[in-house]
């Protein structure tokens, strides 16, 4: 069973140290990863260069370590070996040198100082490269025939790179956290995807001479959009403010003006901010009606008694009116 | 403001309410720019777009050009900026002569010359350091090599920009190095920051050119879609609301108090690089909000030569 596992545990690697290798290496391919890791060693012109050279360089040890088998396979596990291996020592340099510079591992994604973390996890890796040194399969032929030992090593393995990886809560953060809309760069086309769906849309469509807007601007949360219009034989300008993100009912607003008064015409779309009084659902059952008016003091005549109605209170058509007869008839 | 921009800023209001976009405040009349015609011990003369104009001199009036001169110094065909004192547009309290601002991103070094690039595809600036200011323009600015940030005040001498005072710290790091601003949680209406100035006629015939006149600022938070050109601004340290050209900005001296509303008439790319501090009246938030014109930031109390102050802008609430 234990060497079963411990086989497991190194046919494990290769796949994974690609998959690894691959994420890196596009993560750096980034504009946004300039300035970080072993790049800050090196003069600011030559940043870019090196930053690229190590992605090659990750992107070449991953294709070997999926592809070749035999000696050439071994080499380059030696090879990935020494990059992690030379890794932990770049980091702890760069770390002396600049202690709030990012490891870069993971391009932008790794921004947060260099930590025990960041050099334990490159230390694991290097282990786990040379495990695999001597290994017959090549990385592609262990992932394509996985076994229950494989899922589980790799469960747990994956479980320890996650607690060792600062990056996991970036990536949470950037999922996580959406800017405010008037802070957010929208997409003009998907704002006039919203424009087009929209009711007000429709509603000015005849009003409309062409599909292009006139002009097209920005005023935080609201894309504006002008187009020409004739309405009624005058000019007019239709002003749409398409919301960026937000819900849909306050998505698309509009303005019919005047071009040559300036007037405005007519206005959609806006919301109003009193508390309308919404349609009624369903009209209670007598019972629980008699029930809800005595307990909030509007109890009605009781049986047997001919109690005072307060005038308007009714609501049965005849507001006031009834109980005077009542009380006539009682008299 | 370009017809474009007023238009921009009526249907603005129109759809959100007047208070999204606020009618933009003149510049006060105490505030002139022209061009030196004559000069004497007690009155000088500007063409200004009104015709001449003369202005008489107080004990107090301070004049600068690269450091305080006398006003006997003062030479025909100047560009001169004057805030009046408070009485009115008679006599001058403050005049700045030939004033210069070279801000951007060093591109080239040669001796005591840089070359800057100021961004949105404005001309290059050349600067040139003084022996007698270097000493002081290095302690704020240590790293005068390309890639790095610069942001002087100085004067126009032969088209270029001789520097006589830093307006800012410069950032330690090159501008490809910048942070990015950590994701914002929450907005809020008001943004505490620094505003600078620029000059869009560069020095140049202001008596003639109305972009030297005009009242505006320049925004480093442009939206890409309703700019014409190439807005090649980052993403600034301060969480500013995109807007285009036309919006007005309801901006706040928090030194003097003044306050006035100017409207966007440029993209400042320049100001969304530098994430620095104004050291005039006391250090509170790092970031730009702005760049004014000359006369605007005049106007709402701001000193060329220190370059900056400390302002609040307001947005309205533009749900409506």
């Amino acid at each position: 069973m234990f060497p079963e596992i411990l086989e497991a545990i190194r046919e494990v690697q290769a796949p994974l140290l690609a998959a690894l290798l691959l994420l890196g290496a596009a993560a750096k391919a980034s504009p946004r990863s300039a300035g970080t890791g072993a790049a800050l060693l090196v003069p600011q012109r030559l940043r870019r260069p090196v930053t690229l050279a190590t992605c090659l360089a990750e992107v070449g040890l991953a294709v070997g370590l999926l592809t070749l088998t035999g000696p050439a396979a071994d080499v380059v596990r030696c090879l990935t070996v020494l990059l992690f291996a030379v890794s932990v020592g770049v980091l702890l340099v760069v770390r002396r040198r600049d202690p709030e510079a990012g490891c870069g591992c993971f391009g932008g994604l790794s921004r947060e100082p260099i930590g025990w973390r960041t050099l334990s996890r490159a230390s694991l890796l290097a282990v786990a490269a040379a495990t695999t040194i001597g290994l017959g399969p090549n990385g592609w032929t262990s992932a394509s025939e996985p076994t229950v030992t494989h899922g589980i090593v790799l469960g747990v393995e994956l479980l320890l790179l996650g607690l060792l990886s600062p990056e996991l809560r970036e990536v949470f953060s950037r999922a996580t956290t959406g800017e405010p809309c008037a802070l957010r760069e929208g997409s003009p086309r998907r704002s006039l995807r919203r424009l087009r769906r929209s009711d007000v849309w429709r509603t000015n469509a005849k009003v409309m001479l062409a599909d292009e807007p006139e002009d097209t601007w920005r005023h935080g949360c609201w894309r504006f959009l002008r187009y020409d219009g004739m309405r009624h034989g005058r000019r007019v300008d239709v002003v749409y403010a398409v919301r960026i993100g937000g819900p849909r009912r306050t998505g698309v607003r509009a303005a019919l003006v005047d071009r040559e008064s300036g007037a405005v015409i007519a206005t959609f779309g806006a919301v109003t901010t009193l508390d309308l009084q919404g349609p009624p659902r369903r009209l209670p059952k007598p019972r629980q009606a008699a029930k809800r008016d005595e307990a909030e003091g509007r109890g009605g005549p009781k049986p047997g008694t001919l109690a005072e109605e307060p005038p308007g209170e009714a609501g049965r058509g005849m507001p006031g009116g009834p109980s005077k007869e009542i009380q006539g008839a009682g008299a | 403001m370009t017809d474009s921009g007023r238009e921009r800023r009526r249907f603005t209001s129109t759809v959100l309410g007047a208070a999204a976009a606020p009618e933009p405040t003149p510049i006060h009349q105490r505030v002139v720019r022209g061009v030196v015609v004559d000069a004497t011990r007690y009155m000088f003369c500007l063409a200004t777009p009104r015709g001449e104009e003369r202005f008489l001199y107080e004990n107090s009036t301070t004049f600068w050009r690269g450091g305080e001169i006398l006003a006997t110094e003062l030479r025909p065909g100047d560009d001169v900026v004057v805030r009046c004192s408070q009485d009115g547009r008679l006599i001058a309290e403050r005049v700045w002569a030939r004033v210069a601002r070279a801000t951007g991103v060093i591109v080239e070094r040669e001796g005591d010359t840089l070359t800057l690039d100021p961004g949105h595809g404005r001309p290059r600036t050349t600067v040139v350091l003084p022996y007698r200011t270097s000493g002081r323009i290095t302690v704020r600015h240590p790293r005068l090599e390309p890639g790095y940030l610069f942001d002087a005040v100085g004067i126009w001498e032969d088209g270029a920009v001789w520097a006589a005072r830093p307006a800012t710290t410069q950032p330690p790091h090159p501008l490809d190095a910048s942070p990015r601003r950590p994701p914002v949680r929450e907005y809020s209406t008001t943004v505490e920051g620094i505003v600078s100035w620029y000059d869009p006629a560069r020095g140049r015939s202001s008596h003639l050119d109305p972009r030297a006149q005009a009242p505006g600022a320049a925004y480093p938070a442009l939206d890409r879609s309703g700019h014409e050109g190439r807005c090649d601004r980052r993403t600034s340290c301060l969480p500013l609301p995109l807007l285009s050209t036309g919006a007005t900005l309801s901006l706040r001296n928090d030194c003097t108090r003044d306050t006035a509303v100017v409207p966007v008439i440029d993209c400042a790319a320049s100001d969304s690089w530098f994430c620095d501090l104004c050291p005039a009246c006391g250090t509170r938030a790092a970031g730009r909000i702005a760049s004014l014109t000359m006369t605007s930031f005049v106007a709402l109390g701001g000193l060329l030569e220190v370059g900056c102050f400390n302002a609040t802008m307001t947005v309205a609430n533009q749900e409506g």
